[in-house]
């Protein structure tokens, strides 16, 4: 009204989300005349709770980064590699969506799957709106960088299966023991990262014991009541010889529990298959008061027999404890010493720890309800099963819990909130495990690809990843590795990949060695790279788009679904937004946006709109309509009405920022009030590896079975049988907290913090190790494998590694020069790896991440 | 009153949270670290540890840098708080020889992060420090007045920072103290520091 009047000064606190990484802490951004000056927790949330890592509390600078891309770009050289300079060429974004969408009318009229889809795992938020775009364009081909390969397979395929969730963590607040094998929860890095620091310093405050089973001595190892380093990759061994221990030495087991939440009584047969009811063909379980075999339901738990020699349908058969008793005899702490190299007193030590802290039997009281009490936790991640032996380490650390039932209840191992009743005034967002084929729990919550039970038949395959032959297989190797064609025409895939749509994924760094990843991108035709800066990766696109930073965006589900990244443990449901704090600069457009301009324009809204009705699971009065046209907003607002109510909308969240209730005793700790068992006996594997093996054995893969086998091994990494004379240390990668990904590398306050640790550029080397090889503290080396793989960094001599290990920390190394403050920082570790089926696993694809080497001082150069 | 910080070296986890939300509160320049964490290794493999160790200025009770400034720039407030008077230092670094625990920084470095000079955070807050001056921490002297504790505190993920009144016996920070058996960096020193630790 009054044009004259001077502007009002500009002075707020926003609330948001971060996404320095996929934690997605809840933020207030300080906005000062139109400059972000503070970014600070949201003390509203439970999501950081109010605090923040060092990398959410420097990702200003990240914003501000003057390197940001601005404009769209357009490739002038047709050539692709990595010393080829793209010869970028500014174009408007009219031309590069036109020229996008028509790629994409073309692929989708001929074979839909030819486009990948590739995100990266930094912001959780991109997974919901790349897989809607991807379902509803039709293709199945969504890839998620490094992420799976590396840390998740494994973790996340196997707590889905036993814990309903993507991953697990000790109930904090009252878990007493906790053994964390290769695993970072609540020391500044993974799921609910700030929230865990906090939750576990409480933890040991209170005086909860942790254990930490590592290479390497920093982060959770430091803050450990004890560090037992080990050879590296052989969690496996040293979980197998303590659940022996357990099992048959000291005869420790909660046997109500195996009873009624495992598959521990169904009768297994001398083809190591469920001996089945002829009429119904459920697994047969032994009633010792009927003396006779009944199918599991009918069956009182309590009756069931876990051991004995037993006849059922004229069969010899063994409940499948039995089973597992007799063959975790073979792991004896003494075997596992000399394969981990921790002592068998040790081994024997903490086993009995482990089993007298569970005090099996107990119950304790929370808000009135009484719950069974089981205070241990066994918590792995990245480090234990980053291997060839993936399934196996994971599910042999997971037997520690599922032995003394410490599963899903107080104190014990939990899954990441895999059953929640919705906010009370709705019922939503709503989803609990349920019981699947014999009886065994399906999620009720997963993030992507397939459940992680019952698992699907394996069928020749039509995925680039070829996920649904090896159809427990996760992230992929076979979109990048230097086999995929070999393993393409070998199953007769019909159709090749043609165009890359990525979105933030520097997969150059983040999946294996360079020269391998460089010739899959170069294969593609053509390649759109949205991202926040010009990576290596991103140097490879035809057409580069740049992206809104976290502080421009919007994400109705920040941190959603909940079996991600909120704090599990009793406290509050939380469901926070990400909002835009500042403009974007330049010709900087949300990819959300993007997506939804690229559908429009090759003609699928209304594809679009039903796949975001089903991935959003809006109700019915909330459901984008036919071919309607929406803003991401409306979109948005859409899932905050259909979760919250009419009277919560987007307009409501971006006041308050968040939505939370209490959660409930029965929520949390739902393992008894949910009819779900979990598999201890892997039955299922005999079956799915005789139909994989059906379809590759004719083709000239044979399947190795010793993967396949109901119960757990120890099956060695390349690395621990490479017996080259020199090759005498075994190289790994760790989480550093100060970094996430590639990404964070070019934040110069992180590159500060960095540049000043002993351990984040450098090579960790036992300091008598490096002795020995004549090494001093700071020399130049190369680390070279076998297979002639190498790097190039400086030794740091310490003593918190094991003799015979490596320690390179992130995923650091940039050479390129769209990230000028990143580049020649660190050591690029993943230069080491090889990617092929030889280095994965054959059950989950999960890449192995030690590598042997050799390391040579490198002369001084002039 | 005294005010003074305890650091529960068991609660910390070494996230640099404290070093980074520092940062963004004061806008420092490149190489000025208020806040820093520090790694230190103690013992022999197998039987060793890691110890994270975050340091900041000690706010001594007889701060040798005051008593090293020739102008009168380095200074203490009433309430314990040894400060700088950036109108005043001359950028002579006496402060920073005397200084035992060398948490004082002279801002002759670049004054940006980037190469293309000042990005709009930097603008409005780097740009308000003095160059070829003295820096370091005053315990966020101003949001202590506002009644909001120190940055570092506020922020840190793990709760291991307690700020609070060393003078007042019934202070949280007086209470760990005296119950966790709380103690300086470099007692010998002489300096009687306001910053105490918590044993690990």
């Amino acid at each position: 009204m009054n044009d004259l009047a001077t502007p009002i000064r500009d002075d707020a606190w926003i609330p948001s989300s971060c996404a320095l990484c996929y934690g997605s802490c809840s933020i207030l951004a300080h906005r000062v005349d139109g400059v972000v000056v503070k970014v600070e927790g949201n003390p509203q949330s439970v999501v950081g709770k109010g605090r923040l890592c060092g990398k959410g509390a420097g990702g200003i600078m990240t914003h501000y980064d003057p390197n940001r891309l601005k404009t769209p770009l357009r490739r002038t050289n047709p050539k692709k590699g990595l010393d080829e300079d793209p010869r970028w060429k500014e174009i408007t974004w009219d031309d590069a969506l036109e020229e996008i969408a028509a790629r994409l009318r073309r692929i989708r009229a001929e074979d839909s799957r030819k486009l990948v889809m590739q995100r990266t795992t930094t912001v959780t938020a991109s997974r919901l709106p790349m897989q809607t775009f991807a379902a509803a364009f039709g293709t199945p081909n969504l890839s998620t960088a490094g992420g799976g390969l590396h840390c998740g397979n494994g973790a996340h395929l196997l707590s889905g299966i036993m814990h309903a969730s993507w991953s697990v963590v000790p109930d904090f607040e009252y878990c007493n023991y906790a053994i964390y094998f290769g695993a970072s929860k609540g020391h500044g890095a993974g799921h609910a990262s700030a929230s865990n620091m906090g939750l576990a310093a409480e933890a040991r405050a209170r005086g909860m014991k942790l254990v930490v089973v590592d290479p390497m001595c920093n982060f959770a190892s430091a803050k450990a009541s004890e560090w037992v380093p080990l050879r590296v990759g052989t969690d496996g061994a040293l979980a197998l010889a303590m659940c022996n221990t357990m099992a048959n030495e000291l005869g420790i087991y909660d046997a109500a529990y195996l009873q009624a939440k495992t598959n521990a009584p169904y009768l297994i047969g001398p083809d190591k298959l469920y001996v089945r009811d002829p009429a119904s063909g459920k697994p047969l379980v032994w009633d010792k008061a009927a003396g006779a075999a009944r199918p599991y339901t009918d069956a009182r738990p309590a009756d069931t027999a876990l051991e004995g020699e037993l006849e059922a349908n004229g069969v010899r058969c063994q409940p499948a404890f039995q089973k597992l008793k007799d063959h975790l005899r073979r792991f004896s702490p003494e075997w596992g010493e000399a394969i981990s190299t921790v002592p068998a007193t040790t081994i024997r030590r903490l086993a009995r720890e482990f089993a007298r802290e569970a005090r099996i039997g107990s119950t304790i009281v929370v808000e009135g309800v009484t719950l069974p009490y089981r205070p241990v936790a066994a918590i792995a991640f990245r480090g234990a099963q980053g291997h060839k032996n993936s399934v196996y380490n994971f599910l042999a650390i997971e037997l520690l819990n599922q032995l003394v039932g410490a599963a899903d209840v107080v104190g014990s191992c939990l899954g990441f909130n895999p059953a929640c009743g919705g906010f009370p005034e709705t019922g939503r967002p709503r989803y609990v495990p349920s019981a699947g084929p014999d009886g065994l729990m399906t999620v009720g919550m997963w993030m992507g690809y397939h459940y992680p039970y019952p698992i699907a038949e394996p069928r020749m395959p039509r995925n680039l990843g070829l996920q649904d032959l090896f159809a427990m297989g996760m992230t992929s190797p076979f979109l990048d590795s230097d086999d995929r064609e070999q393993m393409w025409s070998r199953f007769e895939l019909g159709y090749r990949p043609e165009m890359m749509l990525n979105f933030g994924a520097n997969l150059l760094m983040s999946i294996a060695n360079r020269e391998t990843v460089a010739r899959s991108l170069a294969a593609y035709e053509f390649m759109v790279s949205i991202d926040l800066f010009e990576t290596e990766t991103t140097r490879f696109a035809d057409i580069v788009l740049p992206d809104c930073s976290y502080l421009q965006t919007l994400d109705s589900r920040s941190n959603f679904p909940f079996i991600f990244s909120l704090p599990a443990g009793m406290g509050e449901w939380c469901w926070p937004i990400r909002q835009p704090v500042l403009a974007p600069e330049g010709g900087q457009r949300r990819f959300q946006d993007v997506l939804l301009e690229l559908a429009e324009r090759i003609g699928m809204r209304a594809d679009l709109n039903a796949a975001y009705n089903a991935s959003m699971n809006l109700a019915p009065e909330f459901r984008l309509q036919g071919e309607r046209r929406y803003t991401f907003e409306e979109i948005c607002d859409a899932e905050l009405k259909s979760n919250f109510g009419p009277g919560r909308g987007l307009d409501w969240f971006k006041e308050h920022g968040l939505v939370k209730w209490p959660k409930r005793p029965e929520e949390v700790y739902w393992r008894p009030f949910v009819d779900v068992r979990v598999p201890v006996y892997w039955e299922f594997m005999v079956p799915l590896a005789e139909k994989i093996d059906a379809l590759t054995a004719p083709r000239g893969l044979k399947l190795p079975r010793e993967y396949y086998e109901p119960l757990p091994d120890f099956l060695p990494c390349a690395s621990h049988d490479c017996k080259a004379p020199g090759f005498d240390l075994t190289a790994f990668y760790y989480r550093d907290s100060i970094h996430t990904n590639s990404f964070t590398m070019e934040n110069p306050w992180l590159d500060e913090a960095a540049r000043l640790d002993p351990f984040s550029y450098t090579i960790a080397i036992n300091a008598d190790t490096a002795t020995k090889k004549g090494l001093a503290d700071g020399a130049l080396v190369r680390v070279e494998t076998e297979s002639g793989r190498s790097v190039e960094g400086r030794v740091r001599l310490t003593q918190a590694i094991h003799p015979e290990g490596l320690g390179i920390a992130a995923c650091a190394g940039h050479w390129g020069d769209g990230m000028p403050v990143a580049k020649g920082k660190g050591v690029f570790f993943n230069g080491l790896l090889d990617l092929d089926w030889e280095h994965v696993s054959p059950v989950n694809l999960n890449l192995d991440l030690c590598a042997r080497v050799r390391v040579t001082p490198v002369e001084a150069r002039r | 009153m005294r005010r003074g910080m305890v650091i529960d070296l068991r609660r910390c986890t070494g996230c640099y949270g404290c070093q980074i939300s520092c940062k963004a509160e004061h806008g420092t320049p490149p190489g000025v670290l208020f806040a820093r964490v520090l790694k230190r290794e103690e013992g022999r493999y197998p039987s060793m540890r890691l110890l994270f160790l975050p340091v900041l200025c000690n706010h001594c009770a007889e701060p040798p840098c005051v008593e090293a400034c020739p102008t009168g720039a380095s200074f203490k407030w009433e309430d314990g708080i040894v400060d700088i008077d950036q109108d005043k230092c001359v950028g002579c670094r006496s402060c920073m020889m005397a200084c035992p625990y060398a948490n004082r920084y002279l801002n002759d470095s670049p004054q940006n992060y980037f190469e293309q000079g000042a990005t709009p955070f930097e603008a409005a807050r780097t740009a308000r420090h003095q160059t070829d001056v003295v820096m370091k921490c005053n315990f966020c002297r101003d949001r202590v007045r506002a009644g909001k504790p120190p940055a570092c505190v506020a922020n840190c993920p793990t709760a291991a920072r307690t700020f609070g009144d060393l003078d007042d016996p019934a202070s949280e920070v007086s209470r760990l103290i005296q119950e966790r058996g709380g103690f300086p960096l470099h007692p010998e020193a002489g300096t009687r520091p306001s910053v105490f630790y918590l044993p690990p």
